[in-house]
């Protein structure tokens, strides 16, 4: 990367799906950096992308650490930024800066059973540990994705699910009831608590709305997960990803350096201020 | 490096100076005492307080284009960097609070990423320290925050008034620069200097100032009363205006913008200038939800970056005692008495 910690670097749009549609609609950004460029991520880390005239946007990289050709982004369209982004067309040349923030310790968790529990775009942020912990199943005990949108049409990754249920649980909901599905209906976190996955060995990953991580927490807690299973993301404005323009904070910790990733043991100890 | 100036001949030292570098001294200019550049034939004299505007601004300026941008329609964008090209700059009279506050600029801006904008100004600049004879305000407590009117920590140079002379410090490899540089006006200074000096220092500690508890009780206490109700009394008269962080020499926070030049082409420059932890947008998420929504919840962020967080990151107050944000604010609120009520200390 540059070594001017401002100076993006230039990346093309290789390609774009559309996972969502509506006033909030979601696209997957394929990003793929020309020969020798582009940089290494960890699971959980995240790029600021750039439209110039426009600005930046802190977005957490979807695709697995092990994909190197190029990067993925599920991009919500909510603010200024983001809007534009999905005006963008394949082959559109945008500005890309990372990596930033810390991982999910995916070392520490050899041999205990994963449960991800992820809502809405907040899937995103967590696709690339569960790619990774599937892609090497033999190191994990059981892998399970819950996963719940608004409605079937609002579910992200529709074709790579299918995938996935060949090879982890997959307990899918929508919030609604609605005629021919199959899967849960109500929100996220009653799903976990009909499911009620054993607490045992695991460690839990939720990523969503705040309500429904608040939620998930309490009900996780219910289960009987200790404050140190239990793993989340946070996200907050951000404009320099590197510890200096000082919106980012949660008491102490600039996010974008000392998050996203935080075990709920952790997080406890900081202002609940996000 | 110990030397003596005669009072008379600052000016020519100034002027020596200014041979070869940009040279800032404070001057009472439109009302208020500021750093002002200072022309070959300025006759300088210290007969300031404290700056308005603290010193930041020469290593952080308000408004620094990042780089700039331009692209033509159905093309990929070109960027140009744009570092700037510091030139050599000595500021005069800079106040030990103010060269404290550099300590903190230092541990934000060149810790973990180097900012090579803040590098690249900074490698350049000299700072010469004025040491306070008696507090410059009635809102001053630097004693309270680990400083002194005569502290060395930032500066390049300090300089104390004594009869008639400044007993002339050097600090660091720049600071002896100029004052070896000038060995035909700066006499060696003498046993009897040195003991004025430190004489002076002594006196200058005497002085009363506002006081606020120990870094350890303050942030202990701030940490244990997060959820006071007192933030929101303290803060309901707050207009969020700015003016406290705006004018702190050690608030860093800023913003990161697009100033489009022309359409089409595209062409435009990426901007980073001051922001303000006192304004709701600041921290308010595209989704409208704001980790920070009210006046108390700012005020609680602004005093406990201060006064907490910056002492739980790096073992030191980042709040150098200035007093600049009590002075200046418009509906006097006063980050001792806060602080000290909220944490009970
Ligand atoms: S917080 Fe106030 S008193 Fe402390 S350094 Fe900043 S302006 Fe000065
Ligand atoms: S100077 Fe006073 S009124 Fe203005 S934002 Fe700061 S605390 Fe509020
Ligand atoms: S985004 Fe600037 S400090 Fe985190």
């Amino acid at each position: 990367m540059n070594a001017n910690v401002y100076l993006p670097a230039l990346a093309r749009i290789a390609g774009i799906e559309e996972e969502t549609r509506g006033a909030r609609a979601i696209k997957t950004f394929r990003i793929e950096f020309p020969e020798g460029g582009g940089f290494d991520h960890e699971c959980g880390q995240c790029a600021m992308l750039s439209l110039f005239g426009k600005g930046e946007v802190m977005i957490s990289i979807a695709s697995a650490p092990a994909v190197k050709e190029y990067k993925q982004f599920s991009i919500m369209k909510s603010g200024r930024v983001t809007t534009a982004l999905h005006d963008l067309d394949v082959g559109d040349v945008i500005g890309i800066r990372g990596p930033y923030g810390n991982q999910f310790p995916l070392d520490q968790w050899k041999g205990r059973n994963l449960i991800f529990v992820g809502g809405g775009v907040g899937l995103a942020p967590i696709w690339p540990v569960i790619q990774t912990a599937v892609a090497n199943a033999d190191d994990f005990g059981s892998i399970t994705v819950f996963y719940g949108a608004r409605s079937s049409s609002d579910i992200m990754y529709k074709a790579d699910f299918e995938e996935l249920a060949r090879k982890a649980i997959v307990q899918l909901s929508v919030d609604g009831a609605e005629d021919g599905w199959k899967g849960y209906t109500g929100f996220v976190p009653a799903n976990l608590m009909d499911k009620a996955p054993s607490p045992d060995n695991a460690i839990a990953i939720t990523c969503g709305p705040p309500i429904m991580i608040k939620f998930v927490i309490q009900n996780l807690q219910k289960l009987g997960f200790a404050d140190e299973q239990i793993y989340t993301t946070i996200e907050n404005k951000m404009k320099c990803g590197v510890g200096k323009c000082g919106r980012c904070n949660v008491g102490k910790d600039y996010v974008c350096v000392k998050g996203p990733v935080y075990s709920w043991a952790e997080l406890k100890t900081l202002p609940q201020e996000y | 490096m110990e030397t003596i100036l005669k009072k008379e001949r600052l000016s020519e030292w100034v002027a020596q100076i200014g041979a070869r570098a940009t040279v800032f001294a404070p001057a009472f200019a439109d009302g208020i005492w500021n750093f002002c550049a200072v022309a070959a034939d300025t006759k300088v004299e210290f007969d300031h307080g404290n700056t308005v505007r603290p010193a930041k601004g020469f290593v952080f300026p308000q408004r620094e284009v990042l780089y700039r941008f331009r692209q033509e329609s159905g093309k990929a964008p070109e960027l140009m960097e744009t570092l700037p090209a510091a030139a050599p700059t000595v500021v005069f009279g800079v106040r030990p609070c103010d060269g404290r506050a550099m300590v903190r600029n230092d541990k934000v801006f060149t810790c973990g990423f180097n900012d090579p904008y803040y590098q690249a100004r900074r490698d350049q600049v000299v700072f010469v320290g004025l040491a306070c004879s008696e507090p410059p305000s009635q809102n001053c407590f630097c004693l309270s925050v680990g400083g002194s009117p005569h502290s060395e920590d930032g500066l390049d140079v300090l300089m104390t008034e004594l009869d008639g002379r400044y007993h002339v410090k050097a600090i660091t490899a720049k600071g002896r620069e100029i004052v070896e540089g000038a060995a035909a006006l700066l006499d060696k200074a003498q046993a009897a200097d040195g003991k004025a000096a430190a004489k002076a220092h002594a006196d200058a500690d005497k002085h009363p100032q506002r006081a606020l508890a120990t870094m350890e009780k303050v942030a202990a206490g701030l940490k244990e009363h997060f959820d006071s109700p007192k933030w929101d009394e303290l803060a309901r008269a707050c207009i969020g205006c700015g003016a406290c962080t705006y004018l702190c020499p050690s608030c860093h926070c800023f913003d990161i913008n697009d100033e489009i030049t022309s359409n089409v082409p595209l062409t435009g420059e990426r901007v980073r200038t001051w922001d303000n932890c006192q304004f709701p947008d600041f921290t308010m998420h595209s989704s409208g939800h704001n980790p920070r929504h009210d006046t108390g919840a700012r005020l609680r962020q602004r005093v406990s970056h201060k006064l907490l967080y910056f002492v739980e990151n790096h073992n030191i107050q980042q709040c150098t005692g200035c007093g600049r944000c009590i002075s200046h604010c418009p509906v006097g609120i006063d980050i001792v008495r806060v602080a000290t009520e909220v944490s009970g200390q």
